[in-house]
């Protein structure tokens, strides 16, 4: 094999002596390569458009919130008593999601458990303390309590009340969210506090203040949310959550309603809890289905770290863990292992129920834009979106697609059979060029196969020359599908690798016959071949 | 032992309806060292002759011992590693590669030996065959940028790379005017003299195959007479000696 390289400069200068033939037998093999190119990434496209349509819709995503709005308990119950159970009866009215963070404040300042529900339809315990207002800045420490147990050993000794509507509950931590960023399958956990808050800008001529969604949340968040698009500045990095820095994230209409519309608010300052947060960065939607509202959840709303939430007011309970998997097709796995974990970690034994609650948003599908035929698919199947129910999916997304890969695989057939015949018609009119070459080296002592390999060596390098023409062609191809129509395409390294070898694969075959004509060719009639 | 044995050689090509009986029983020895010049006009058979001399055909019956091996049954591939090992082939038409350097066409024989050589060793063994027929100092020189002469020397160069122990000459000189006839008759004389290189020479020239130390004269497929011959010397008056590179 050390003289392959002379065979590969000869192979070489073989093409350049016939220039055009060799360029019209490798448009051919361009062509088919490329449409193979094109047709795989199609077919690939649409598994990749089905699971990102999924991952969109939430598919993957599993919420753990505090609390178990399932469990019914005895409202006659004694909390220290029933340890390790949930407790309390459960109001309707203690859903409303303001109400709960207001029952966990005033639990501390009225510090006493028994007041807890009492007081928490009282707007004017808000953030009052004992220690009264200091510099216009409340300091809201309910952990600082001795009487309160924070160490949460079980759920009833814990503040809160394990049954207190969802997410009011203070059962979850952030060393639980972190337990589960372990398990495998999990790809982000992201911790979340949520309340209701009034923020302030204080800077003439702004000076506005607006009532809005307190979102505590982690660096990750953006990545569940893959509706949303950072319009100015950045989201919340690692480093924040991490030093709990006073930085905040506006949503849209948040942003909007205190700075003005199109103004970017990145580097000012607003103020919560009377302190100063820097603003860095402003999220809105990037799908036009969804678009920026007041009222909504996402973008009238400010995202500041956890950590900041903990520091401030030293709350380290959660009120809920977003948690998605690598796959759709795990999502029930994972959400048994999450229960599994935080059931072992608060010490629930199983005559107990959990005091936590594990919800997979596969519901969420319906009002994203899947195909009524797919939504109804994995709503059907919402109490575990698992392999069974992705492989039919993508059956299904399969099936419409088609129609249209087979006439792309078909034309790539086609084209790679024409480009093989025009390899097949090159190499005929080589082998009569070069008869009297041939002769020659076959007094030299070529064998019949040095010979056959030279020509099949010529063949292959017009082959694989054309796929890598080929790949490109089909590169740009699904490019332009994917850019005029909105096609999804994805060529992956592996089928254009794959069809550059499909491509030497053809030459090889198509150049076996004029190969053997060359070695067959007797020494002396072709020496003396004018 | 003597190179080269035929023992009763025939060969038969049909053409057609007709038989052709190119040789028709052809018995001869040649021993290493000696430069045997066969003549006949054409059609006598010494074309087909040198086919066989050559390992390119097999004849129809009869045995041809080349080193005292018989090689009259071999197979094709069997044939081609003899002819590369052992038969170098001076051509009329030079047979050069074209848009290839003279040390590039000197090293294609070795191209397909097995096992084969280092690149290096190729190309160290390529220089020094073209430095044995002097022109070592035109190895990138390409076929067209060489005189006639030179390229019968390239070519000449080409049949020594693989050391042979035979080398056939088919017509070398027949496209070259005398003037260069003489400087390649010389070339092949030298090699014999200094390299002990057996030399089989085909020609219908007489002036060229009195160049040999033995002439065979062939006709109608049978040695017409062959004797020996006090070679004729490569040195004509009106021809300027051509430099020999130092060869031993």
């Amino acid at each position: 094999m050390r003289s392959f390289r002379q065979f590969l400069l000869l192979a070489f200068q073989a093409l350049l002596r016939n220039r055009t033939q060799a360029a019209l037998a490798m448009l051919g093999m361009t062509a088919g390569v490329g449409a193979l190119v094109t047709s795989l990434a199609l077919g690939r496209g649409a598994q990749d458009a089905l699971d990102e349509q999924l991952r969109a819709a939430g598919a993957n995503l599993i919420v753990v919130t505090a609390g178990n709005y399932a469990v019914k308990t005895d409202t006659s119950v004694d909390p220290e008593a029933n340890i390790g159970h949930s407790l309390g009866a459960l109001e309707p009215r203690w859903e409303h999601p303001a109400g709960a963070p207001r029952a966990m404040r005033a639990a501390f300042s009225g510090r006493l458990n028994s007041q807890v529900r009492d007081a928490g339809f009282s707007d004017a315990v808000l953030r009052v303390d004992e220690s009264g207002l200091e510099d216009g800045f409340v300091s809201v420490h309910f952990e600082d309590d001795p009487m309160a147990v924070h160490d949460h050993p079980t759920a009833a000794q814990r503040l809160g009340d394990s049954s207190a509507g969802l997410g009011s509950a203070a059962t979850l931590t952030r060393a639980d969210a972190k337990a589960i960023a372990a398990i495998d399958g999990v790809r982000f956990v992201v911790s979340g506090v949520h309340e209701n808050e009034r923020i302030f800008v204080q800077e003439t001529p702004l000076h506005r203040q607006w009532f809005t969604r307190m979102h505590g949340t982690e660096a990750d968040l953006p990545q569940i949310r893959n509706g949303w698009t950072m319009v100015y500045g950045h989201f919340l990095t690692k480093a924040d959550v991490d030093q709990g820095t006073q930085v905040a994230v506006l949503g849209r209409v948040v942003a909007d309603h205190m700075f003005g519309k199109g103004v970017n608010p990145v580097g000012q300052t607003i103020l919560l809890w009377h302190q100063p947060f820097k603003v860095i960065g402003v999220v809105g939607s990037r799908s036009w289905a969804d678009q920026p509202a007041p009222g909504d959840d996402q973008f009238d709303a400010f995202y500041v770290p956890v950590s900041t939430i903990d520091n401030l007011l030293n709350l380290s309970k959660l009120n809920n863990i977003a948690v998605t998997t690598t796959s759709v097709g795990d999502t029930t796995k994972v959400a048994k292992a999450i229960t599994d974990l935080l059931r072992q970690r608060h010490k629930i034994t199983q005559a107990m129920p959990d005091d936590f609650t594990v919800t997979s948003v596969a519901q969420q599908v319906l009002g994203k834009g899947l195909s009524p035929a797919l939504a109804r698919m994995v709503t059907g199947n919402m109490a575990s979106v698992d392999n069974m129910t992705v492989a039919s999916l993508s059956a299904s997304l399969k099936r419409t697609n088609r129609t249209m890969l087979a006439l792309l695989g078909g034309v790539a057939i086609v084209s790679l059979l024409v480009g093989g015949i025009g390899v097949m018609n090159l190499l005929l009119l080589s082998v009569t060029q070069r008869t009297r070459e041939v002769g020659l080296r076959m007094a030299l002592g070529a064998r019949q196969g040095d010979i056959a390999v030279q020509f099949v060596l010529e063949a292959v390098l017009l082959s694989v020359i054309g796929g890598l023409l080929g790949i490109a062609l089909g590169v740009a191809a699904s490019g332009s599908l994917q850019k005029f129509f909105q096609w999804s395409a994805v060529v992956s390294p592996l089928s254009a690798a794959m069809a550059v070898a499909v491509a030497a694969l053809i030459g090889t075959v198509f150049s076996v016959y004029p190969a053997q004509r060359a070695a067959r060719l007797d020494p002396i009639e072709a020496l003396r071949h004018e | 032992m003597p190179v080269i044995s035929l023992e009763a050689i025939t060969k038969v090509y049909k053409l057609g309806d007709n038989q052709v009986d190119a040789l028709r029983g052809v018995s001869l020895d040649i021993d290493a060292g000696e430069f045997v010049s066969i003549v006949g006009p054409s059609g006598s058979g010494k074309s087909t002759m040198m086919h066989i001399l050559g390992c390119l055909d097999r004849p129809t019956d009869g045995h041809y011992l080349l080193n005292g091996k018989d090689v009259s049954a071999l197979s094709r591939d069997a044939l081609a590693e003899i002819r590369n090992r052992q038969i170098g082939f001076v051509f009329q038409g030079f047979n050069l590669l074209p848009r290839t350097t003279a040390l590039e066409n000197v090293e294609v024989p070795l191209l397909y030996s097995r096992p084969i050589l280092p690149a290096a060793e190729r190309r160290a063994r390529a220089m020094a065959a073209l430095e044995m027929v002097g022109l070592g100092n035109r190895a990138d020189h390409h076929p067209n940028q060489l005189s006639g002469g030179q390229q019968q020397r390239v070519a000449i160069a080409r049949a020594l790379v693989n050391q042979p122990s035979l080398i056939l000459a088919d017509e070398p000189t027949g496209n070259l005017d005398t003037k260069t006839s003489i400087d390649v008759m010389r070339t092949l004389q030298e090699l014999r003299e200094k390299q002990g290189i057996t030399i089989v020479l085909i020609t219908h020239e007489a002036d060229i195959a009195a160049y040999g130390t033995r002439i065979i004269a062939v006709r109608d497929g049978l040695i017409l007479s062959d004797k020996a011959n006090a070679p004729r010397p490569a040195l004509e008056d009106e021809v300027a000696p051509v430099p020999m590179a130092a060869v031993n």
